[in-house]
């Protein structure tokens, strides 16, 4: 007991302390940089380093259009996969089986192969630069609709029939008694696709080359001077200014996340 | 009535055909092209762009550190995580929450802000890990700019930020284990290794296998944007993958012919691991659920 905790806690200081000297080294004046190089948390800290990250990266605006690109992203997936879970996990229909397996089918499908042709398709309707052509795309996932249907099929079906006995047309039945009743589990999913989507870099950096249109991932790049020049203070601050709100996010939802990641596991 | 059924599917089918299915297609017919992703008009080259893919030498470097990278995200995204997770197992209940949540706090860190922070923590001259090596005597390499730790750097880098995922489904499918059966096995006195080989790992192994291979088919998409942000494939190529060679293809030498071919190259090298995910994916959820 006591090896494998050593061990769990060496792994834990392993991962953390990255995190520990971002946040450190974001705090130390400029100066002082290389004097605490080995401390994490320095002795005199300071604010200046994220006022210069915030003006060098334009923060507002790479928040603004991270924001919009998690958000439309997050919603755009949760509306096609509550849609579709719906009619795979609470009704049956000719030929369910099969376009499921084949929705299945394109969850391994690697954003390699997708993203040149993408950028082609978007180019030639003109919506580089815009934020339908950096999120359209990236709401193509089967993934939720995987996560979802096995929710709705345990919904007991004695409850949709009685809706249905009562007049409630499918459509009602969906957002007035499916949806109410699987919130946890939609929300975890909005959660996980919003922070995956906030963390994207590739399919931002190629489909927004302009660069009031970067998101926060993409602008963080802004700051790097180039080699040994680099203004360590003000980088590591960008760094943190770019990742708290999806660090802000997952604390809060942490609980919910974790566990449905865990649940999706089990199942399948 | 039931016809209605398939009107909640349209949007899902609509977009991923769009943005899935026909891309794979447009993949294929582009790679017979010579093609500079822009003018208007493209020469047909038949397999010109395979013959020169596969008569390069280059090629055959970016396979061999492709297969490194999987190697090393292997050992460190499914053989630790492994060991992790069934350490957490014996822990207690708040002990291994406090342990879940620290262990996958890196995996919601963007992974280009991972990459920056490694810029600083590798820094040869003053950054803290050239301090720890100073403390045992120990000079640091230039880890970003010397042929032979390039890679295992960059690498470094993408095991720290997808860590936590693999380490979580591996503890699920860990905490699924009846603990009934374990600790049968701790009355029959079997203990440690034993234990662990005789009975934790057989009930595990689907787990096992499903994290395996979504490791070999992420693996080069997790190293891309710490290639991209660290090392720009180099020094000459030392740290490049079959990934980070398709994209350098096409939006830097603006060869989407190239590019394309190299698509279906990697494809045709991991589609075998495509269909076993989806057979897991499949078997999991129509019949066993």
């Amino acid at each position: 007991m006591m090896l494998s905790r050593a061990i769990l806690i060496a792994a834990i200081v392993a991962l953390i302390l990255p995190l520990l000297y971002m946040f450190g080294t974001a705090l130390t004046p400029e100066t002082s940089i290389f004097e605490h190089a080995l401390i994490p948390i320095p002795p005199n800290p300071t604010l200046e380093n994220f006022s210069i990250a915030a003006k060098t990266m334009n923060y507002p605006n790479m928040l603004l259009v991270s924001i919009i690109y998690a958000g439309g992203v997050t919603l755009g997936q949760l509306l096609i996969a509550v849609l579709a879970a719906y009619a795979f996990g609470c009704r049956r229909f000719r030929g369910d089986s099969w376009l499921f397996a084949a929705l299945l089918a394109t969850i391994p499908i690697p954003f390699v192969v997708t993203y040149v042709p993408n950028y082609l398709l978007m180019a030639k309707t003109h919506l580089l630069n815009t934020y339908a052509g950096l999120i359209l795309p990236q709401v193509a996932s089967a993934y939720g609709i995987f996560l979802l249907r096995q929710h709705f099929r345990a919904f007991p079906s004695s409850i949709l029939e009685a809706a249905g006995i009562d007049g409630a047309s499918s459509w009602r039945i969906l957002w007035r008694i499916v949806v109410p009743a699987n919130l946890p589990v939609i929300f975890a999913l909005g959660v996980y696709i919003f922070v995956n989507t906030w963390n994207q870099f590739i399919w931002p950096m190629i489909a927004m080359s302009d660069p009031s249109m970067h998101t926060l991932t993409v602008g963080v790049q802004d700051l790097v001077a180039g080699e040994g020049g680099n203004h360590w203070g003000a980088l590591m601050a960008g760094a943190t200014l770019a990742t708290l709100p999806t660090l802000i996010v997952f604390l809060f939802a942490r609980k919910q996340i974790l566990n449905t990641l865990m649940e999706g596991a089990v199942k399948g | 009535m039931k016809s209605f059924s398939l009107l909640y599917v349209i949007p899902a089918i609509v977009v991923i055909g769009l943005f899935l299915v026909v891309p794979l297609a447009r993949d294929i017919e582009i790679s017979f092209f010579d093609w500079n992703l822009i003018s208007p008009d493209r020469k047909y080259v038949g397999l010109g762009n395979y013959v020169a893919i596969l008569g390069d030498p280059a090629f055959l470097a970016t396979l061999v550190q492709s297969a490194l990278y999987v190697a090393l995200a292997l050992a460190g995204n499914v053989a630790l995580p492994l060991l992790l997770a069934t350490l957490t197992l014996r822990a207690g209940r708040r002990e291994a929450d406090a342990y879940q949540t620290l262990i996958f706090l890196p995996t919601v860190i963007p992974v280009s802000v991972g990459a920056l922070l490694f810029l600083w923590l590798y820094l040869p001259y003053g950054g803290p890990f050239s301090r720890v090596l100073a403390l045992f005597h120990i000079a640091s390499p230039n880890w970003f700019t010397d042929p032979h730790w390039a890679l295992p750097a960059v690498s470094s880098v993408a095991i720290w930020k997808f860590f936590g995922f693999n380490y979580l489904i591996l503890l699920a499918g860990l905490k699924a284990i009846p603990s009934s059966y374990l600790e049968a096995a701790e009355i029959d006195g079997a203990a440690g290794w034993l234990r662990f080989q005789r009975i934790i790992l057989p009930l595990v192994m689907p787990t096992l296998l499903f994290t395996f291979v979504t490791t070999i088919l992420q693996a080069l998409d997790h190293a891309f944007v710490p290639i991209q942000m660290l090392t720009v494939g180099g020094p000459s190529g030392a740290s490049s993958n079959l990934f980070y060679a398709i994209y350098q293809d096409a939006f830097q030498n603006f060869q989407a012919g190239s590019a394309s071919a190299l698509a279906v190259v990697y494809l045709a090298l991991f589609g075998g691991f495509a269909i076993w995910q989806f057979r897991m994916l499949e078997r999991n959820t129509l019949y066993d659920a």
